[in-house]
């Protein structure tokens, strides 16, 4: 479902967004406001997901759980 | 040339103009550009001193009349009648014809001194009932003195006559004829009295005094009076005693006087008479209730008056302040006696010129003045103020910016990206989906009640927290946002899409997970990472990475705008001699550590069966032993070590250029000039033997160029605007200037980047916070049962909440936004901004009248 293509989707879609935002900005003295805020959040929002995610594609280590009743917990360390 | 639209990107196109306004309607020209608020005038009378000036006599009237206001405004808080409010008056802000400022004045003088008037017979009157009240209770008090001591006068008597009296008669046989002896007075026996009352505090004193002076000859005689007089100067409550003191001999009473009289205390007589002195109560009670009316009448009179001001005083101050700023401007214009001309110069957006014009062409008609009102746009070297137009959303960003400094005259604006940039890095560290719901909530509902809030008086703390709402709003906004991606809500998490990780064993619980076949988690991290033993280990890792990437996206950022600065300003040299090697020098190492981190993540190392190398000992391994790996049977990627000598050298080589390349070719253009004949302004070199006397001239005038006399107020304004801003060419200067700052470059490309770093830190400390505040408060009381658990789970719950806005959204989002801020004013400010621009300041009544709010 989600692999290395969501990566190019989730690119796609945000080049798409700023453009849209680029053009359909409301007219007037506040233009330049909004043209940069949108297309600064939605770079800035990309941002955090891909790393977010990058960081999940080929994780080194894996969930150890912590809560296990003792006789599951072959390795306690307390 | 139609000019261009004004943006927050840089700031707005400033003109210089002069204005050549006719005498008589100087003060309604102003005033109407007062109103309009976009026009920075220039003081052109800058050598002369504030009295010498024009209109110093009219702000002085108006000095007079803003006190008699002011002192109005106390008589009212005293009295503790309300102020009618500004604001519920529809338009405050039109501005009265001269003759209406004169009737305003008039009227306050008139009322002014009715109103003192009226408070001096009122305060003379309530003296005078202080005075009786005072009375009646030394009548009062004393009048049991003398019923006591009239018991006594016999004993006196008889003690004084026969000195070898036994000591103890009196005891024995109690006297007789005392009642008859009663009415005996002392004036018989030569003992007189003073009574009257002393503030408490000094009776002490006063008796110590007494003693001392007359060596223990007198009788005195004091007691409390139960009730506080009140000083009508002063309004205090004072308590006071009564005394009476009984003395031998004139001279001792008149001494006795003195030292009461000296010591604060007010005398009353009393008469000995018990009939004389019950008339004199009497007498005194009925004084005291014609006063209490008479008093009660002023106070209703006094009282009626200031209401009625009070109705209007606030437009009152309104037109008085307006109208002491437009004679202030006014003073700063210079006056042309012949021409009956006011001129003055004033910066101005450019954009604003249009509607400068058409306002004067107004005030012009309306006066029905033949002369109109001249604006003139004046060409000069002098660089125009910094103006932004901000509304209510941009203006707190622009005001961290101006925090930091002036942004130089059409520079780039870092305001603009603030917007975003600020609250996301906030976010970044502050990232919670709850706390981030909280501060979106409590900013929208500050939003919602704008109108109310700003009106009413606030404390510094939430009016600070009120101005800068919209950050609030957007932080909220994003906090969320980075509350999702690391699937944190109040610490729990958040499980919105299947996991990528199923829990081993053979009934499925662990204690290891194994990954779902070509399944990444879609967005943000996996829930299922929460409350894992090595949760830590895997977030650690990515937070740290995120922040480097973060900081090396928001640097390289930064870092462009001094190009784009480069090509507005024409400077090409900043763009090779800065930019570009600055540039390269930060990619080869930053760029490469960014390139790095998103590569070793793409590659599967368990599906090749490699151990991934360590980043940082690769960086440290880079610059130490340039052209080796510390693995190099286990590189990132192949040819690395080749790749890693060459991005070593390219940041080398940048070092020198950034070093030498500008201040070389400034003074390579700067001899070339010279070569060429140009010479500086105010080079004082000889060109000829005909200009010496010239020269002389200038050299008397103190080096400036002829000022032109008085009269001719244009050929000075013009004079003046070409004095000063012109830099002499110092090489050495441009020399120790580009060594600081490429030293500053190359040292803050490194601890800058470790800089950000604080964005994980703080992230990670937010969030190990929130589960303690967790299992400390809301865990604890879920492990109970039964009624106490109920009740536990109410209090607890209150607790947890109260500590997650005051300990989590409070302390932590104050201490995250200073960390921001300084993200924003050093990592990122620094890489481009120059800030050496002045503040344009326009005269402007709603500034003014939010400056000094009237409440």
């Amino acid at each position: 479902m989600a692999n290395g293509w969501s990566l190019i989707i989730g690119l796609a879609f945000i080049v798409i967004f700023c453009i849209v935002s680029w053009f359909a900005a409301p007219k007037g003295e506040n233009q330049t406001v909004w043209r940069s805020t949108l297309i600064l959040s939605a770079v800035a929002c990309f941002l955090m997901w891909a790393i977010t995610f990058l960081a999940q594609w080929h994780p080194l280590i894996v969930p150890r759980r912590l809560d296990l009743r003792p006789e599951h917990e072959p390795s306690r360390r307390f | 040339m139609a000019p261009s639209k004004d943006t927050l990107f840089r700031s707005a196109d400033m003109s210089l103009t002069q204005l050549y306004i006719a005498n008589e309607i100087g003060r309604e020209v102003v005033s109407a550009l007062g109103e309009l608020g976009v026009m920075d005038f220039r003081d052109l009378n800058a050598d002369t001193t504030a009295f010498q000036r024009t209109f110093t006599q009219e702000i002085r009237r108006l000095d007079n009349v803003e006190r008699q206001l002011r002192y109005f405004h106390s008589q009212m808080d005293r009295a503790s009648i309300p102020m009618r409010s500004i604001y519920d008056f529809n338009n405050p802000f039109t501005s009265p014809s001269a003759s209406e400022i004169d009737e305003l004045a008039d009227k306050s003088q008139s009322l002014e001194s009715r109103i003192s008037s009226l408070n001096e017979s009122y305060e003379t009157l309530k003296k005078r009932e202080v005075e009786l009240t005072e009375w009646r209770w030394v009548l009062r008090e004393a009048g049991g003195f003398f019923d006591r001591a009239r018991g006594q006068t016999e004993e006196i008597r008889h003690s004084m006559d026969n000195d070898d009296a036994p000591l103890l008669r009196d005891v024995e046989q109690p006297p007789q004829n005392s009642e008859a002896a009663g009415d005996r007075s002392f004036s018989v026996m030569n003992i007189g009295f003073v009574a009257g009352v002393i503030p408490r505090e000094r009776i002490a004193a006063f008796e110590r005094i007494l003693w001392r002076t007359l060596r223990g000859n007198l009788y005195m005689n004091q007691s409390e009076i139960p009730e506080a007089i009140i000083d009508p100067e002063t309004n205090e409550e004072v308590s006071k005693n009564v005394f009476i003191i009984f003395a031998h001999g004139k001279e001792i009473i008149a001494k006795i006087r003195k030292i009461s009289e000296s010591l604060g205390a007010d005398l009353y007589s009393v008469d000995e008479n018990s009939e004389l002195r019950r008339d004199q109560i009497h007498e005194v009670n009925t004084r005291l209730n014609d006063l209490a009316s008479v008093l009660r009448n002023t106070k209703q009179t006094l009282d009626a008056e200031l209401t009625a001001i009070s109705r209007s005083l606030a437009p009152w101050m309104t037109i008085i302040k307006k109208e002491k700023a437009v004679y202030e401007t006014l003073n700063k214009f210079s006056y042309d006696h012949q021409r009956k001309t006011l001129i003055a110069e004033a910066w101005a957006p450019t954009n604003s010129l249009g509607l400068i014009k058409s306002t004067l062409q107004d005030v012009n008609d309306r006066a029905g003045l033949s002369v109109p009102t001249i604006v003139n746009q004046v060409k000069t070297t002098k660089t125009p103020p910094t103006y932004f137009k901000t509304n209510k959303f941009t203006l707190a960003f622009q005001t961290i910016i101006d925090a930091y400094g002036t942004i130089k005259y059409r520079e780039v604006n870092p305001g603009l990206p603030t917007i975003v940039t600020f609250p996301f890095l906030f976010a970044v560290m502050f990232g919670d989906f709850g706390h981030g719901t909280i501060l979106f909530l409590a900013a929208l509902a500050m939003i919602y009640y704008e109108k109310p809030l700003s009106r009413s008086k606030l404390d510094e703390l939430f009016s600070m927290i009120f101005y800068g709402r919209y950050i609030v709003l957007m932080m909220g906004i994003f906090s969320m946002y980075t509350g999702l991606i690391y699937c944190d809500a109040f610490s729990k998490e958040l499980p919105l899409f299947p996991s990528m990780w199923k829990w081993q064993g053979e009934d499925g619980t662990g204690p290891e997970a194994v990954r779902v076949d070509n399944y990444t988690y879609p967005f943000g991290m996996d829930w299922r990472w929460h409350d894992t033993e090595n949760d830590l280990l895997f977030s650690n890792s990515y937070k740290m990475k995120l922040s480097i990437l973060l900081g090396w996206a928001h640097m390289t950022f930064s870092l462009c705008w001094s190009f784009v600065n480069a090509r507005h300003f024409k400077t090409p040299i900043d763009i090779w001699g800065n930019f570009i090697p600055g540039m390269i020098f930060f990619q080869s190492i930053f760029g490469y550590l960014a390139f790095s981190i998103v590569y070793k993540w793409c590659v599967d190392w368990v599906a090749i069966s490699q151990d991934p190398p360590s980043l940082l000992n690769m960086l440290i391994y880079m610059f130490l032993q340039p052209g080796t790996l510390e693995n190099p049977d286990a590189p990132l990627y192949h040819g690395q070590a080749k790749v890693q000598v060459i991005l070593l050298m390219m940041a080398l080589i940048c070092v020198p250029i950034l070093l030498f390349l500008k201040p070389f070719y400034l003074r390579w253009e700067h001899n070339k000039a010279r070569a060429m004949g140009y010479r500086g302004i105010g080079e004082s070199i000889r060109v000829s033997a005909l200009d010496d006397d010239d020269e002389e001239g200038q050299m008397l005038n103190g080096g400036r160029e002829s000022f032109g006399d008085d009269e001719d107020g244009v050929a000075m304004i013009t004079q003046d605007i070409g004095a000063g801003e012109h830099e002499e060419f110092e090489f050495s200067e441009i020399m120790i200037h580009q060594v600081i700052h490429t030293i500053e470059f190359c040292l803050n490309c490194v601890s800058h980047t470790a800089s950000y770093l604080r964005l994980w830190a703080l992230s990670l400390a937010h969030q190990r916070l929130s589960i303690v505040l967790w299992d400390m408060t809301m865990n604890i009381a879920f492990s109970m049962t039964g009624i106490t658990g109920v009740i536990a789970i109410v209090v607890v719950f209150y607790l947890w909440f109260i500590l997650t806005v005051f300990v989590l959204c409070v302390m932590e989002g104050t201490s995250a936004m200073l960390h921001s801020l300084r993200l924003h004013w050093v990592e990122a400010m620094s890489k481009h901004f120059m800030g050496d621009g002045m503040p344009f300041e326009p005269f402007s009544f709603k500034t003014l009248l939010e400056e000094e709010p009237i409440e």
